[in-house]
């Protein structure tokens, strides 16, 4: 069927139908097919992009590339100083910032509870100790302050609360967790760490898309050390960022091989997703598979149609073609290159619009959802294997039809018989 | 030399079966100019797709140069067509998206030549008609006249053995008729075979034999 001569007519007689067609029928197919494509690749990258948006924000404002956390069988992490000498001594590290944690509460309104029957305005959370300078060049945390001021050093008896803590962001409970009442900056609270409590003063409140953020308590560490007498320098939790271009996974692997393994938990911002997430991520590619699925059928059923009625009305023609002997292989291959001529101009535009204007301008004004600043995730393999599907669908959505139409008796094509 | 020996053709209308052919028995010779008139339904035309290899008969055989073409497949038959036939059909048949030039050279462009070649011997054979000034000019651009000239042409571009016309006249005035059988005749002058299907008698006397339909069977044939 594919011979060079059959390919060289099916073009030649291709080529005269499309520049010889009207122009507003083919620029509307083009159209068709690039909504198709964006179809297939917007809806997939909008979808896996609210979920990277989720994880982008957690590694950049809260574990960074790579994390180090205490065991799951120690409280913190075993020789903390040495661990840290190790982190700055690998070049590829830009910054870093040890945290201290410790689960507490915090109780608002306490002065005035007259009532001992009265339910207390309190909150479960969990306690960090940072360096505030060192925090922000890690996690640009002061950047979420939506009420107050940020932390500066020396800042004691003084914290920030995420804004979940807070009635006025979070207006349910749920078991055993329920946020305080008139609370904010300047107001006072009482902190309970393992039974020390201590009164400090909301300096303000922050706001981000990442839970661990806006359901904790941030304050100086030295002061949290103090409060929960660890002496000994020993931390919890070490967030690093590392220059641009470094890889988190050789990083990683570098302080497992320098024995920092043996004392703490290392992992790269990805290792550290909550399973849930990569959970969801399976599952939204699955669910945009379908979308995208479902948008191919569409666009093979258009191509179908489009063809379909194209050969139909020009069986005649086709009638001819065949009388004159042109072979059916020649003019099926005509009506493929349509096809693929339509799919292609389609991609191409799709492809210029993703590129030039639509990722670039959700990666700067990225959507508002809840838990997430959505962005559009089309990475260009991933895009040219969408292309190549619209392309082969499109393809055969296109030869059906001419072959149903090429088939029938020439004559009865020429002289419009059924 | 084509051979047309107890050809059948029926078609189906409903349950019944109509005989339109019921046993023709011509033969054809090289070179020789030949119109098959009858009036209508007496299945003139019929015949000239049955011979032209454009239909399948019923039964019967078609031999042209000894090969019968009962047997060919339909791409051997697709092939015999495209080097050893040519065609004019009434409403000529062109194709609208194509200039009168292309509309020449894809038969030739098929037979494999060269886009050069093709185009040379397409612009030859449309001088030939007189349409040298209309190359590139697309169908609706021309007259029924000049449409019919570029069928001409593109039936003899690739120089068949047997040229077929089915009415070539009958959607034109009387100036453009003449020009056609003009060109028809010079044609035969050369050595072409020409078969023409015609009801005008004053065209049909440009053959050599007029072979006479009537119900299917023909009832004379008749030298000129």
């Amino acid at each position: 069927m594919f011979s060079t001569l059959n390919i060289r007519i099916g073009f030649f007689l291709a080529k005269r139908q499309i520049k010889r067609s009207s122009l507003w029928t083919t620029v509307l197919i083009i159209f068709v097919m690039f909504f198709t494509f964006l179809n297939l690749v917007v809806v997939t990258g909008i979808l896996i992009g609210l979920l990277q948006g989720a994880i982008d924000a957690v590694r950049n404002h809260y574990t960074s590339d790579v994390i180090i956390s205490s065991l799951n069988n120690k409280t913190y992490i075993e020789n903390s100083p040495e661990v840290i000498r190790i982190v700055k001594s690998i070049p590829e590290v830009e910054a870093i910032s040890s945290r201290y944690s410790e689960g507490g509460t915090l109780e608002a309104n306490y002065k005035t509870r007259t009532n001992e029957k009265e339910k207390p305005n309190i909150a479960s959370t969990t306690i960090v100790g940072i360096d505030p300078m060192a925090e922000n060049k890690v996690t640009d945390l002061s950047k979420f302050v939506i009420e107050g001021e940020y932390l500066s050093p020396g800042d004691y008896d003084q914290i920030l609360i995420g804004a979940f803590l807070s009635k006025k962001y979070l207006d349910f409970d749920y078991p055993g967790f329920s946020a305080l009442r008139d609370v904010g900056p300047g107001i006072k609270v009482r902190m309970n760490i393992k039974g020390i409590e201590r009164e400090v003063t909301i300096k303000g409140v922050i706001k981000s898309k990442v839970d661990q953020i806006d359901m904790g308590v941030f304050m100086i560490d030295s002061q949290l050390r103090s409060m929960i007498g660890r002496n000994d320098y020993n931390i919890d939790e070490v967030a690093i960022k590392l220059k641009k271009g470094a890889d988190p996974v050789l990083v990683r692997d570098t302080l497992k091989q320098n024995g920092v393994s043996q004392v703490a938990k290392v992992q790269t911002y990805a290792d550290a997703q909550p399973k849930f997430i990569k959970d969801m991520i399976d599952t939204f590619t699955i669910l945009a598979n379908a979308l995208s699925s479902i948008g191919l059928v569409v666009a093979s059923i258009t191509i179908f149609i489009v063809i379909f009625i194209n050969a139909i009305t020009r069986r005649k023609f086709i009638g001819i073609l065949k009388g004159i002997g042109i072979s059916e292989s020649a003019i099926e291959i005509s009506y493929i290159l349509q096809s693929f001529f339509y799919a292609f101009c389609g991609s191409i535009i799709g492809i210029i619009v993703l590129y030039a204007f639509l990722q670039p301008y959700m990666a700067a004004n990225p959507i508002n959802f809840p838990f997430s600043d959505g962005i559009l995730v089309a990475p260009i393999g991933g895009t040219l294997m969408r292309v190549g599907l619209l392309v082969i669908t499109t393809i055969i959505a296109g030869f059906i039809p001419a072959r149903l139409v090429v088939r029938k008796n020439t004559l009865d094509s020429i002289l419009g018989r059924n | 030399m084509i051979e047309v020996k107890n050809l059948k053709k029926s078609f189906k209308d409903g349950e019944n079966r109509v005989a339109v052919l019921k046993g023709i028995d011509l033969s054809v010779k090289n070179g020789e100019f030949v119109a098959i008139m009858g009036r209508s339904g007496a299945g003139k035309s019929t015949l000239l797709y049955q011979m032209s290899l454009l239909d399948e008969p019923t039964s019967g055989e078609i031999l042209i140069d000894e090969k019968n073409t009962i047997k060919f497949s339909i791409n051997e038959k697709t092939l015999f067509r495209l080097s050893k036939l040519g065609y004019v059909f009434q409403d000529y048949a062109l194709l609208p998206e194509m200039t009168a030039l292309e509309n020449v050279a894809l038969p030739l462009l098929m037979q494999d030549f060269s886009e050069k070649k093709a185009y040379e011997k397409a612009t030859e054979h449309l001088i030939l008609v007189g349409l040298g000034e209309r190359l590139n000019n697309l169908p609706s651009q021309l007259s029924g006249g000049e449409q019919q000239r570029v069928s001409i042409a593109r039936a003899i571009a690739h120089e068949p053995k047997i040229l077929f016309a089915d009415e070539p006249t009958a959607n034109l005035d009387n100036e453009s008729s003449r020009i056609i059988m003009n060109i028809f005749k010079e044609l035969h002058a050369e050595g072409q075979t020409i078969i023409m299907v015609t009801h005008e008698l004053e065209y049909s006397k440009f053959a050599q034999r007029i072979v006479h339909l009537d119900d299917g069977k023909i009832v004379s044939i008749e030298n000129n």
